[in-house]
C-alpha cells in the first residue's frame, strides 16, 4: 500500500506538472492573415487572440478574405520569467525547473491563409523548449483548423444570408469564434513552468492535438450559429493532426473510442459598438481508460456548457467580458468495476465512485485603452465530487480530502508598443487548490504557495 | 436525324429563353463583371464592418448606403494613395483597397450609392438645434455653412459626401482627423480648422438625426 501510494503520489505530481506544460497555450495571432488582407491585427483582434466581430466573420469565412500569399507563413516566440511563491516541496526538492530566470518557452511557425475563395485554414507547428520534465526541447503540431466554406446572399444582395462550411481541426472549440470557449479562452498564454491543478474538464483543453474533428456549421444572418462535429482519436489519415504526441506511453494522451459528437449553438447580436453572444456547447466522449489499450471497455464523459460574451469595441476604449460553465458528468462504467475488482485497466483512473461530477466556471473582463494598454481580471474555479480514488493525497500534486476543487484569480497587465509585440505580466492567485486552502496536499502545503507570477514577451511576425 | 436536329434546336431555344428571360423581362441593363465582383465584395467582405447594404451598426465604420458615388470612388483612391492617415484607415482600409481595381471601385461606389438610406437616430434636442444652426448658417467669422457644399438636406453632391444619417461618432472623428491633417482634405481643413469639439458634437448629432 505504501509503495502504491508513493507511486500514486509521484504520478499526481508528474501529472500536475505535465498538465501545466500542456497548457503552454501558444498560438493565436497569425500575421500571415494580416499580410493576406493588408489589415492591422486590431481589425480581427481586440488583442490577440480575442476576435472582433469582423475577426469572427473572417474565421467563419474560412480565412479566405484577401489575396492568396506566395509564402503564407508566420512566426511566433515567447520569452518569459516565471516565479512560483514556494517552488520547494515538503522534502525541499525543487518542483518545477527553470523558474526565476528568462527562458525561451516556445516558438511556433504557422502556415495559414486562403487557398481559394472557398478553402483556407492554418496549421501551427510549435517547438516547446520546456517539454518533458521541463528541461528538454520538443516539437509537434499545435492548433490546426482547415475549412471549406460556402455562402448565399439575401435576395436584395445586401448581405450573406447563410455562411456555411466544414471544419477539420484537432482541438474541440479551436474552431469556435467566441473567446468564451476554452481553446482560445483566457488566459491566452500561461507560464511554461508553473504548478497545475489535478482536475480539468475534458473540453477545457484536455484533448488538444490528440483528436481529429470533422464538423459542419451554418451561420444565419450573423445571428444564429450551429455546428455539429464528430471527434475521434487522430489516427490513420488524421495522424498528422497529433504529430509529436507521446501516444506510446500509457497515460501520455487521451484516446477516444469511435466518433464522438460535439455540438455548438450560439445567438449573436450586434448593435452600435457592442456585440453579445449567448450559447451552449458540449460533447459526449467515450474514453479508453488506458490509451495504449484501445480494446477495453470505455468510460463516458458528458460535457455540457453554457457561455456568453459581451464586447464594446471603439478606437479609444474597448472592453469585453466572457463567461463559461462546463458541467461534466463522468461515468466510470469501465474503470469503476475494474477498480472494484482489484484489476484497474492499465494506468487508467481508479475511481472510488461509479459516477462523478466536475464543473469548470470562468469569468473574465478585459479593458484596453487605445488598443495598446490593457488589463484583464479573471476568476475561475473547478470543483466536483470528492473521489479519493482519483484525487489522492500526495506532495504538491495531490489532494488531502479527495476533492478536485481549485479556485483563484488571474490578473494580467498588457502593453503593446507595436501591434505584433506584447509585453505582459500575469499573476495567478489561488484561494483553493486540489480540494482546500490550507494543507491541501496532506503534506502541509497551502494553496497560496502555488501563486505564480509570469512576465512574458510575446512576439508574432 | 432531321427530327433530332429540330428537337435540339427547340431545346436550345428554350434554354436560351430561360437564360435570357429575366433581363429581357425586367429591362434592366446587363450586369458587368465588375458589378458582379462588387456585389460579391460588398455582401461577403464590406458588410462585415459596413453592415448589410452599407448600413453599419458600429460607429467606428461609416454608413455607406446612399453615399455619393463620386465621393466613394475618390475615397477608395485616397486610401490606396495613402492620403488618409488616420489610424482606422491604416488598420482597416489601406490593405483592403489595394486589392480593388478601378473598375471594381467604381462598381462598388455604384452599389452603395443605390442602397436605400437608413433612418436617422434622434439625439438631444438642444444639440440637434445647435447643430442645425451651424449646418445651415455656419459660425460667423469661423465656419461657413456646411449646407453650401453638402446640400440643404445633407444629401451630398458629387465629391462632397452625404452626411445625413451618418454615425455622429464617425463624423466627430473625421472632423477631428481632418483638423489635425491626418486625413488629407485641404479645403475641408481650411473650413473647420477653428471648429470647437463641442460644435463638432452638435453638428454630428444633428446630421445623425436626419
Amino acid at each position: 500500500m505504501g509503495v502504491r501510494s508513493g507511486h500514486r503520489r509521484w504520478r499526481f505530481a508528474c501529472f500536475g506538472v505535465l498538465a501545466w506544460f500542456s497548457l503552454i497555450n501558444v498560438s493565436h495571432a497569425i500575421p500571415a492573415f494580416a499580410r493576406q488582407t493588408g489589415q492591422a491585427c486590431v481589425a480581427c483582434h481586440v488583442s490577440f487572440p480575442e476576435l472582433t466581430p469582423y475577426g469572427r466573420m473572417f474565421k467563419l469565412s474560412g480565412y479566405t478574405i484577401g489575396t492568396r500569399q506566395k509564402l503564407p507563413l508566420a512566426l511566433m516566440a515567447q520569452f518569459g520569467v516565471t516565479g512560483v511563491r514556494n517552488n520547494r516541496d515538503d522534502q525541499g526538492q525543487k518542483i518545477v525547473p527553470k523558474t526565476d530566470k528568462p527562458v525561451l518557452s516556445a516558438a511556433s511557425v504557422f502556415a495559414g491563409g486562403k487557398i481559394n475563395d472557398n478553402i483556407g485554414g492554418w496549421i501551427q507547428w510549435t517547438y516547446n523548449n520546456l517539454a518533458g520534465n521541463g528541461d528538454v526541447g520538443h516539437s509537434g503540431i499545435d492548433n490546426t483548423d482547415l475549412r471549406i466554406v460556402g455562402r448565399s446572399d439575401n435576395t436584395d444582395n445586401t448581405d450573406m444570408r447563410w455562411l456555411y462550411g466544414i471544419t477539420v481541426n484537432n482541438n474541440p472549440t479551436v474552431q469556435d469564434v467566441w473567446n468564451s470557449t476554452p481553446a482560445f479562452g483566457f488566459p491566452f498564454t500561461t507560464p511554461p513552468n508553473g504548478i497545475g491543478a489535478a482536475a480539468a474538464t475534458m473540453l477545457d483543453g484536455q484533448l488538444g492535438q490528440q483528436v481529429a474533428g470533422v464538423g459542419g456549421y451554418v451561420y444565419w444572418k450573423r445571428s444564429i450559429y450551429f455546428e455539429l462535429s464528430g471527434y475521434q482519436t487522430a489516427d490513420g489519415f488524421f495522424a498528422p493532426l497529433r504529430a509529436g504526441q507521446d501516444i506510446q506511453t500509457p497515460g501520455g494522451v487521451h484516446r477516444l473510442s469511435g466518433v464522438d459528437p460535439y455540438w455548438r449553438l450560439a445567438y449573436n447580436h450586434e448593435w452600435g459598438a457592442n456585440s453579445l453572444m449567448v450559447g451552449t456547447y458540449g460533447a459526449i466522449l467515450r474514453l479508453y481508460p488506458d490509451n495504449t489499450m484501445p480494446f477495453t471497455p470505455t468510460d463516458r464523459f458528458t460535457d455540457i456548457a453554457i457561455d456568453a460574451q459581451f464586447q464594446h469595441i471603439s478606437q479609444l476604449h474597448t472592453y469585453s467580458f466572457q463567461f463559461t460553465r462546463i458541467h461534466e458528468s463522468q461515468d466510470y462504467r469501465a474503470s469503476y468495476p475494474a477498480t472494484l475488482a482489484g484489476v484497474p485497466i492499465g494506468v487508467g483512473p481508479t475511481p472510488a465512485n461509479s459516477h462523478d461530477k466536475l464543473i469548470t466556471e470562468k469569468l473574465k473582463g478585459t479593458f484596453y485603452f487605445n488598443r495598446q494598454y490593457g488589463a484583464s481580471l479573471a476568476v475561475a474555479r473547478t470543483y466536483g465530487t470528492a473521489d479519493a480514488g482519483l484525487y489522492a493525497p500526495g506532495s504538491v500534486g495531490g489532494s488531502a480530502n479527495g476533492k478536485p476543487d481549485t479556485q483563484g484569480y488571474i490578473l494580467e497587465l498588457d502593453y503593446l508598443p507595436v501591434e505584433n509585440l506584447r509585453l505582459m505580466l500575469q499573476y495567478y492567485g489561488y484561494t483553493k487548490f486540489n480540494g482546500s486552502r490550507l494543507n491541501y496536499d496532506g503534506a502541509g502545503r497551502p494553496a497560496s504557495e502555488n501563486n505564480t507570477v509570469f512576465a512574458n514577451l510575446w512576439l508574432v511576425y | 436525324m432531321m427530327r433530332n436536329s429540330v428537337c435540339l434546336t427547340v431545346i436550345g431555344a428554350l434554354l436560351l429563353g430561360i437564360v435570357t428571360t429575366p433581363a429581357a423581362v425586367s429591362g434592366t441593363p446587363p450586369i458587368s463583371p465588375s458589378d458582379d465582383a462588387a456585389i460579391k465584395l460588398a455582401t461577403q467582405v464590406c458588410s462585415s464592418c459596413h453592415g448589410p447594404g452599407g448600413n453599419s451598426v458600429s460607429p467606428t465604420f461609416p454608413r455607406l448606403a446612399g453615399q455619393q458615388e463620386a465621393y466613394l470612388v475618390a475615397q477608395i483612391q485616397a486610401f490606396k494613395d495613402g492620403k488618409r492617415n488616420e489610424q482606422e484607415a491604416h488598420d482597416y482600409m489601406l490593405g483592403m483597397t489595394t486589392l480593388i481595381d478601378s473598375a471594381t471601385a467604381e462598381a462598388l461606389a455604384r452599389y452603395f450609392a443605390r442602397q436605400p438610406v437608413p433612418k436617422g437616430i434622434s439625439g438631444n434636442p438642444a444639440q440637434v438645434a445647435a447643430g442645425k444652426k451651424i449646418y445651415e448658417q455656419g459660425i460667423p467669422d469661423q465656419v461657413v455653412a456646411c449646407s453650401t457644399c453638402h446640400g440643404a438636406h445633407a444629401e451630398g453632391n458629387g465629391i462632397f459626401p452625404r452626411l445625413a444619417d451618418q454615425h455622429a461618432e464617425y463624423i466627430v472623428r473625421q472632423l477631428s482627423v481632418i483638423q489635425r491633417n491626418l486625413r488629407n482634405s485641404p479645403v475641408m481643413h481650411g473650413i473647420i480648422k477653428n471648429l470647437k469639439p463641442e460644435d463638432m458634437k452638435d453638428v454630428a448629432t444633428y446630421l445623425q438625426s436626419l
